[in-house]
């Protein structure tokens, strides 16, 4: 449904997207992964039929977003990294002039539907900018998705919202996944590692890696890795859980370390040692860091 | 043809809904209320009522006007980033500018329509000539035409409205007073080009004194379409940029 192939875009002389490939088909969440910068909103304006390519094949819906644009624009829900609205036009004013912008079919019905399915349908005739940053964050969803498009591409649309609008917004994006194709942009890992099932993580215009979220992780490192925090001289707790056979790797975190090594042996072998050297034991947990290490491991 | 009226129905909803715009139709009128006012006076015992009393006004009113009425249309939407969205709508890039720059058009149509209302009065109390007048209306319209069309393409260059509305107004000053340096070369050939040139000189030798000519109406259809033309460039290459 979304097919890039050896994509490039040029500033001037500046290469913001350097020969990437990616796709996305049905059913599939993708996140488009990296710090600020990286490249994301340029791919996505491409993608939406903004900006042309400076070389390269992008196939959105089937269709070329140079050759056949029109056909792509009207496939494709687009909710740009500050989501554009109008301030004077009503809540369903807004929606129907994108429904019929992109000549929806019943266009009052389908906004109707929209404004229901976020929970708009009670302050449709409320001025735009009446509304919070969380309404705001939900009408633009209902404007990408008004004329039922094929694809939806969000452009970081967790950003600047407060928590429980997050939780919200990627419950949304989760919902929807099963008749769309779905682009994803964000710098934020967990949030991807969360929503969607594929993950492409770009730094400097450049694919640095890509994969489901759960090959990503195993890649670099595969079994378990604990958080320990044990009382006692650094050094000295260092060269125990060093010296430990389960521990494979050991990195200094916060005030603990981080270890890493076979399932369930670790967290054994970390308390017979705790237990043998009569230690304090402060603190043990798990942590999920599959994604986090590829991600800074790649971008620094 | 149906995305430039979709476009084309909103922004006269701005204006129609807009305090400003009710402020800004409220001054008009006013203006050329006292005007015609002071006119009628006039006509009482020292010369007849003048027929092209309103448009002659309004080609000067509208040097100011026209960058008021139109900075907001394309500036305002790069501002707020909704011509992302527009330019990613399955609708081509001069609908939209062509929509914008016919509502602030209609919009002053509204606004030229309510003065008949003192042409009325005119015609009730007197003998104007009224194909003179009608003329003068014709090419007022024209004229504005031509005003907002120069305002909608300043407003394509910038995302500031405030610097929008400062260009048209200095290039419509420009076009309006142009030939004032022909004056300082004292040559009368060369001053009859400019004023020729000049927004003024298409009005004022013509439409104000009764007489149509073709040429002033190409003029003024020749600067729309030329400033429409550049303005669908400028929109088009923001996806250049
Ligand atoms: N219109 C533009 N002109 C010149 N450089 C740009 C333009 N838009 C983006 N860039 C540059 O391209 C790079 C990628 O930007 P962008 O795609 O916005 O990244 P991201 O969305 O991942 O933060 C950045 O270095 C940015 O400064
Ligand atoms: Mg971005």
């Amino acid at each position: 449904m979304i097919e890039v192939k050896n994509l490039v875009k040029k500033y001037g002389n500046f290469t913001a997207v350097d020969n990437i490939s990616f796709d996305a088909h049905p059913g599939e969440i993708v996140g488009l992964l990296g710090p600020n910068g990286a490249g994301k909103t340029t791919t996505m304006r491409i993608l939406t039929g903004y900006m042309p390519v400076t070389s390269g094949e992008v196939k959105v819906a089937g269709y070329d977003v140079i050759e056949d644009s029109m056909e792509v624009r009207q496939r494709v829900g687009y909710m740009p990294e500050q989501v554009p609205l109008y301030p004077d036009m009503t809540v369903e004013a807004f929606v129907l002039y994108w429904a019929r912008l992109r000549q929806t079919e019943k266009p009052k019905q389908r906004t109707q539907d929209v404004l229901e399915q976020f929970g708009l349908l009670d302050r449709r005739k409320k001025l735009v900018r009446s509304l919070s940053k969380g309404l705001r964050q939900r009408l633009g969803l209902a404007q990408a998705l008004v004329h039922s498009p094929s694809v939806i591409i969000l452009d970081e649309p967790t950003i600047g919202i407060d928590p429980k609008q997050v939780v919200e917004v990627r419950e949304v994006v989760r919902s929807l996944r099963e008749n769309h194709t779905i682009l994803f942009s964000s710098h934020i890992l967990s949030e991807v590692e969360q929503i969607c099932d594929r993950v492409v993580i770009i730094n400097n215009g450049k694919i640095v890696a890509e994969g489901t979220t759960d090959i990503l992780g195993e890649q670099t490192h595969s079994g378990l890795a604990l958080y320990v925090h044990i009382d006692g001289e650094k050094a000295h707790i260092e060269q125990l859980l060093h010296d430990l056979p389960a521990v494979t790797d050991i990195q200094l975190h916060e005030s603990g370390f981080i270890i890493r090594g076979h399932d369930e042996e670790l967290r054994h072998a970390v308390m017979q040692v705790v237990a043998d050297h009569r230690l304090e034991l402060l603190e043990m947990r798990p942590v999920d860091r599959r994604l986090e290490d590829i991600f800074i491991k790649l971008v620094n | 043809m149906q995305a430039t009226w979709l476009v084309f129905r909103r922004e006269i909803g701005q204006y129609l809904g807009s305090p400003l715009a009710y402020v800004m139709g409220a001054a008009f009128l006013l203006l050329t209320g006292i005007t015609f006012n002071n006119d009628l006076t006039l006509s009482i015992g020292y010369k007849p009522l003048a027929p092209a009393l309103i448009p002659t006004l309004l080609a000067s009113i509208l040097i100011l006007f026209a960058p008021l009425l139109t900075m907001r249309l394309l500036a305002e939407e790069q501002r707020e980033g909704t011509l992302e969205l527009l330019l990613t709508a399955p609708i081509s890039d001069s609908s939209i500018v062509v929509g914008k720059f016919l509502s602030a058009w209609a919009y002053f149509t509204i606004l030229l329509a309510l003065t008949l209302v003192y042409q009325v009065i005119a015609v009730s109390i007197s003998f104007p000539d009224i194909s003179h007048m009608l003329g003068s209306y014709l090419g007022i319209w024209l004229y504005a035409g031509a005003a907002l069309a120069i305002g909608t393409l300043f407003s394509s260059t910038t995302e500031n409205q405030i610097l929008a509305a400062f260009l048209s107004l200095v290039t419509l000053i420009v076009l309006y007073f142009g030939d004032a340096i022909s004056q300082i070369v004292s040559n009368t050939q060369l001053a009859d080009i400019l004023f020729n040139l000049t927004l003024r000189g298409h009005f004022m030798a013509s439409f104000a004194i009764g007489v149509l000519r073709a040429e002033d109406i190409v003029y003024y259809a020749g600067i729309i379409v030329i400033a429409i033309f550049i303005a669908i460039q400028i929109v088009s290459s923001r996806r250049w940029r």
